[in-house]
């Protein structure tokens, strides 16, 4: 299957954007609740557990002022009986409703921030090849784990107090309303407007501050990295008052752009007050005047008058709520700018034309079926004739011919930003020649061969957070413990290894082990080694490859021509390429020589 | 943690004024709180229960309040009076409550940074300072809620809940009772559950922190499984690590809600209490229907600003932990006082390194061990050897910024002039004014804030065209050719030839030929793990004439 750059932009409009699931960003709640695979069930629970809660409260108040007005009129004590453990009651049910809420509504978002973290890999892993490999690791800590977060926040602190918000007012409406309508419709206002206005508000409080604060923020990051990184570099060149005025400057930058966005959140706090109020006086005087004509008796007339002093408590959660939505909404566009097909890029399709998951799996498991029978044998002959590599809509690198034989070894060098690591892409199959054919034992090299015939160690390879020995088994699950042991003697970590008490269970990275520079060049070269693939693709970027490093890359590589495996070598040190059989040099970027 | 640390108020200079208008305005809107009672109580009893009698039930309280204000167009105009005062201490509140903020976070940050760029390069080395700039810019942001809510509420809390107390003992001396008995209540639960709970939620604080930290480092690792054809599998992982992060969250947070939990029972309870309390002796007409309804509407003003604290102090403790990081750090000594007798002049002298060790961070090894050479005006010398040798270490002793753990730098005698020493282990001359006449090029140059778009090659371009055109007596640039291409390698090499023709003292750490090629010597630049093993072998060589 010959895939041009025509191929894959095809590709796009047919199942690239839409196929997938056609949602950039999340549009509404239903929405947000389809990506998070949240059931309207459970957030229908955790409104229900959260109104019961606040309703408690407001129904507390307008049964106490019964209560009191009803006792003022020295009825007999069996008259108030019902009222008293009523009243009792909703004292002890809105604690207990509360932590119920909340129970249910964090378990929800965290569900879904697992369900849409899941997905998110599944689906960024089904992309096409080029694309997954050129994601960086920044960006995806960044999307899938406080953005992820981001969206989660959205049941517990938006949508779930959202909900809890409408039932109570409707609530407290119907509480004031059934005693006298007029005063009903009064508060009702007043709450629609206590809704609405303070929560937009906040809404532009937050666009100043992402806009004008998050540029001042990002200024102030800079100096203060500048003045604090760059310390002992601005003694020698005197330049401390100058990189400290630039902070001092951003700071006071900072602060203005504070005060900008404290001037709508203000103003959103006293307007809340504001509406609580007028609604609060409208009831009072609606309830005095209809007790002193007689349309109402005194306890009717206390519901209708005090029941609004609790009425407010929900809708002043609103601003919080429309703040984390606002949030939610730039993090979901970010999560899925990432997650969906960007323009260049299509989920690649695989062979048997995978639309749903299953089929998809089945495709890939086929065809690392297929390649398994190439694995211990001797390496298939890649054949480059006339390449010339781009990412499409890039300028092509100028044209290579090359034939490596089983065990052979191909140099690749030129300097940075001329297209050594397109060229990997286009060897492993990843990205379509802009010109040219690269073939695999006769046959067009494609995506499925990443990783099965052609595997590729990347200069930024990642070392994952888990035991060394786990490390290792990121090339092959079965590498047994001697295995392990004798691929990291074979790249000379052999007195680091002794030097690590837990051995081949060490962690490493994160809360583990940290790896200097050189030593994680090196654990990734004993990966090679273990990795099955008969061509291996090693990007080595020279910078600050020490002797060491230099000769236990030169072992390795003798010893998987010795195997007939094939290797592909991309470096910047002249010095390496003493094993190499063959060199293309893709030249030096723009400048003479 | 505690909700005030005094090192913060300590520090917080020019915002001082800001808070104390919080706490001024606090005090407005808590009178506002009573009065609003007192009015609301005034205007409906009467109407609730016609033929009340004129007299006034309030005790002194009824000063505050004018028996007048009964009447409901002098109650309305009351009412509308005491809420134009709430929502202007409101807006001024938080106005004043931001401002103080966003001051003091800039004080901190300021003097958080000063303190960090005067720690010098070790401390820069070891990798802090970018944690640092976290702590002073995002980390200290979060004393924003800190102020705006959390301080507002404290105040309140301190000032609306004893005023409403007294005023609810004038009125009734039972509902005062219970809610004496019941308020201390509040802290004393919320200290037991904290305390009976602190170890579950650190304990399942670290287990949620490490299985959310194993799932987003297996997606993110996802390129690299997919170059070695491995990235089938670990979807199923993702959703393990999520499930069992859910539930080690769900463990702590079914203990942490529990502190909420107690808080709202016994608010809540301790109003309906008071309502029924009231009710009946209401009926048994014991109590005035004007002094109920006051303090029906006085009890859960009691309450409400402790519940507001408990609720604002988990946004808050966030800004109060990075601030308390900030003074961990402020407290940390500064090494290396500038010292001493005015630095000599460099040009046209001799530099040498005699036996020169310095130890590492951890303090396990020197690097250099034991390094010795000397470098004349004219002279490029090359230092070399593996990665974490001791190059760069070497190079930033000659710069002056590093002080040696063992040897020295310094300058051979001269005609005219003496021999001197940079630094020793005891210190001697002035390093600033060292500093100053050195052109140091260190690895990764920085060039100040305006530099930090430019990529790397490009700064390093800079750094060295500035070092290069910097007259400086002295070069000391650290693998200048890292990251250029061949032709930029060769520039660097014949313009590093031609500073020391033209005088210069140059010294280069590096591992490219091109620079050794140009060399007139090259050192040999080794560690020694062993910091005690007595004197070091001789741990420099020179290896080429």
């Amino acid at each position: 299957m010959t895939r041009g750059v025509r191929g894959v932009r095809g590709t796009r409009g047919v199942r690239g954007v839409r196929g997938v699931r056609g949602v950039r960003g999340v549009r509404g709640v239903r929405g947000l609740l389809g990506e998070l695979e949240i059931s309207w069930r459970t957030i229908a629970l955790a409104i229900a557990a959260g109104s019961a809660a606040l309703g408690s409260a407001v129904l507390l108040g307008a049964t106490s002022a019964w209560l009191i007005a009803r006792a003022a009129q020295m009825p007999s004590p069996a008259d108030l009986a019902i009222a008293a453990v009523i009243v009792r009651t909703l004292g002890i049910s809105r604690g207990a409703f509360r932590y119920a809420e909340r129970l249910v509504s964090h378990d929800a978002a965290l569900r879904g921030m697992t369900n849409l973290r899941a997905r998110a890999y599944e689906r960024l892993e089904r992309y096409g090849t080029a694309r997954v490999l050129s994601l960086h690791r920044g960006d995806i800590v960044a999307r899938t784990g406080p953005d992820v977060d981001a969206l989660g926040d959205a049941v517990s602190r938006s949508i779930v107090p959202a909900g809890i918000a409408v039932v109570v007012s409707a609530l407290s409406v119907v509480v004031v309303g059934s005693q006298d309508a007029r005063a009903g419709l009064a508060l009702a206002a007043a709450l629609t407007a206590a809704a609405i206005v303070p929560a937009a508000l906040t809404v532009r409080s937050l666009r100043v501050t992402q806009e004008r604060g998050a540029r001042a923020d990002a200024a102030a990051t800079i100096a203060a990295l500048s003045l604090v990184e760059a310390g002992p570099e601005h003694r020698v060149w005197g330049t401390t008052d100058e990189a400290r005025a630039a902070l001092v400057a951003a700071d006071r930058e900072v602060e203005r752009a504070r005060d900008a966005a404290a001037r709508p959140a203000a103003l959103a706090a006293a307007l809340q007050v504001a509406f609580a109020g007028l609604g609060l006086g409208a009831a009072v005087a609606i309830g005095i005047a209809a007790a002193r004509a007689g349309g109402l008796d005194g306890p009717a007339a206390a519901v209708v008058a005090l029941t609004p002093l609790g009425a407010f408590e929900a809708v002043a959660a609103l601003p919080a709520a429309a703040a984390q939505w606002y949030r939610t909404r730039a993090a979901a566009e970010r999560v899925f700018h990432l997650v969906e097909p960007a323009e260049a890029f299509a989920p690649e399709p695989r062979p048997g034309g995978a639309g749903d998951d299953a089929a998809g799996h089945d495709a890939a498991s086929r065809a690392s079926r297929s390649h398994a029978t190439q694995r211990n044998g001797a390496a298939p002959t890649l054949v480059l004739t006339d390449l010339s590599v781009a990412w499409p809509g890039a300028t092509p690198t100028p044209p290579v011919s090359a034939v490596i034989a089983p065990g052979g070894v191909l140099g690749v060098v030129g300097a940075s930003g001329v297209g050594k690591t397109t060229l990997l892409l286009t060897l492993a199959g990843a990205l379509a020649p802009a010109a040219g054919t690269v073939t695999i034992g006769g046959r067009p090299i494609d995506g499925d061969d990443t990783g099965g015939v052609v595997a590729m160690t990347a200069e930024d390879a990642h070392v994952f957070g888990t035991t060394i020995l786990e490390n290792l088994r990121v090339a092959r699950g079965d590498v047994t413990v001697d295995e392990a042991r004798e691929a990291l003697v074979s790249v000379g970590l052999a007195p680091w290894l002794a030097a690590q008490a837990a051995g081949l269970d060490t962690e490493l990275g994160s809360g583990g082990l940290t790896v200097s520079g050189g030593e994680r060049r090196r654990l990734l070269l004993a990966r090679v080694a273990l990795h099955p693939a008969p061509i291996h693709l090693i990007d080595e970027g020279a910078e600050h490859l020490d002797p060491e490093g230099a000769d236990a890359l030169r072992a390795l590589v003798r010893r998987r021509s010795a195997a007939r495996h094939s290797t592909i070598l991309v470096t910047h040190d002249p010095s390496l390429l003493d094993v190499v059989d063959t060199v293309i040099d893709l030249g030096p970027e723009t400048e003479e020589p | 943690m505690k909700p005030v640390d005094p090192r913060l108020w300590s520090r917080i200079g020019s915002a001082r004024r800001y808070v104390l208008a919080i706490a001024g305005l606090a005090v407005v809107g808590a009178l506002t709180v009573l009065v609003q009672a007192l009015v609301l109580a005034r205007m409906l009893a009467p109407a609730l229960l016609p033929g009340t009698s004129p007299e006034d039930s309030f005790g002194w309280v009824g000063a505050l309040v004018p028996v007048g204000v009964r009447s409901p167009g002098v109650g309305l105009v009351w009412l509308a009076g005491i809420i134009g005062v709430r929502i202007a201490v409101t807006w001024l509140t938080e106005r004043a409550a931001h401002r103080a903020g966003s001051r003091v976070i800039s004080v901190l940050r300021e003097d958080v940074i000063d303190h960090a760029a005067a720690m010098g390069p070790r401390w820069v080395a070891s990798g802090r300072g970018v944690d640092v700039v976290a702590l002073a810019t995002t980390g200290l942001n979060g004393l924003m809620p800190y102020f705006v809510r959390y301080v507002p509420a404290l105040i309140s809390a301190a000032t609306i809940t004893p005023l409403a107390l007294v005023l609810v003992l004038d009125l009734d001396l039972t509902s005062a009772v219970i809610a004496l008995v019941t308020l201390p209540l509040i802290p004393l639960f919320m200290v037991l559950i904290g305390r009976m709970t602190a170890e579950r939620s650190q304990r399942s604080l670290v287990a949620m922190q490490r299985l959310r930290g194993r799932m987003l480092d297996l997606i993110s690792g996802l390129p690299t499984l997919r170059a070695l054809g491995r990235s089938q599998g670990p979807a199923e992982r993702v959703r393990e690590f999520g499930d069992a992060h859910r539930l080690a969250t769900m463990g702590a947070l079914r203990v942490a809600f529990l502190s909420g939990l107690v808080l709202e029972l016994l608010t809540t309870l301790s109003v309906a209490l008071i309502a029924v309390s009231m009710g009946f002796r209401l009926a048994a007409g014991n109590i005035g229907l004007e002094t109920a309804l006051a303090v029906l509407i006085l009890a859960p003003e009691v309450y409400l600003p402790l519940r507001n604290v408990g609720s604002h102090f988990h946004a808050a403790s966030d800004g109060l932990a990075a601030a308390a990081a900030a003074f961990a750090l402020l407290d940390e000594p500064l090494p290396h006082p500038s010292s001493g007798a005015a630095a000599p002049s460099l040009a046209g002298r001799t530099l040498l390194a005699s036996g020169l060790g310095i130890e590492t961070p951890d303090g396990s090894a020197l690097a250099p061990a034991s390094l010795t050479f000397v470098a004349s005006p004219g002279e490029v010398v090359a230092l070399v050897g593996a990665n974490g040798e001791g190059k760069s270490t070497a190079l930033m002793a000659m710069a002056g910024l590093l002080p040696p753990s063992r040897g020295a730098v310094g300058l051979a005698a001269a005609t005219g002039a003496p021999a001197s020493t940079l630094a020793t282990p005891d210190g001697s001359v002035d390093t600033a004014e060292w500093s100053a006449q050195v052109a140091w090029v260190p690895q990764r140059p920085d060039l100040g804030p305006s530099a930090r778009t430019l990529s790397l090659g490009q700064r390093q371009r800079l750094a060295l065209e500035r070092a290069f055109s910097s007259g400086r007596p002295v070069l000391l640039l650290d693998e200048p050719t890292a990251h250029l291409d061949p032709p930029a390698r060769a520039e660097v090499a014949s313009r590093a030839r031609a500073a020391a023709d033209a005088g210069a003292v140059v010294i280069i750490a590096t591992h490219d030929d091109a620079i050794r090629a140009i060399a007139n010597r090259v050192v040999a630049v080794s560690s020694n793990s062993t910091v005690s093993s007595g004197a070091p072998a001789d741990g420099a060589t020179e290896v080429a004439p």
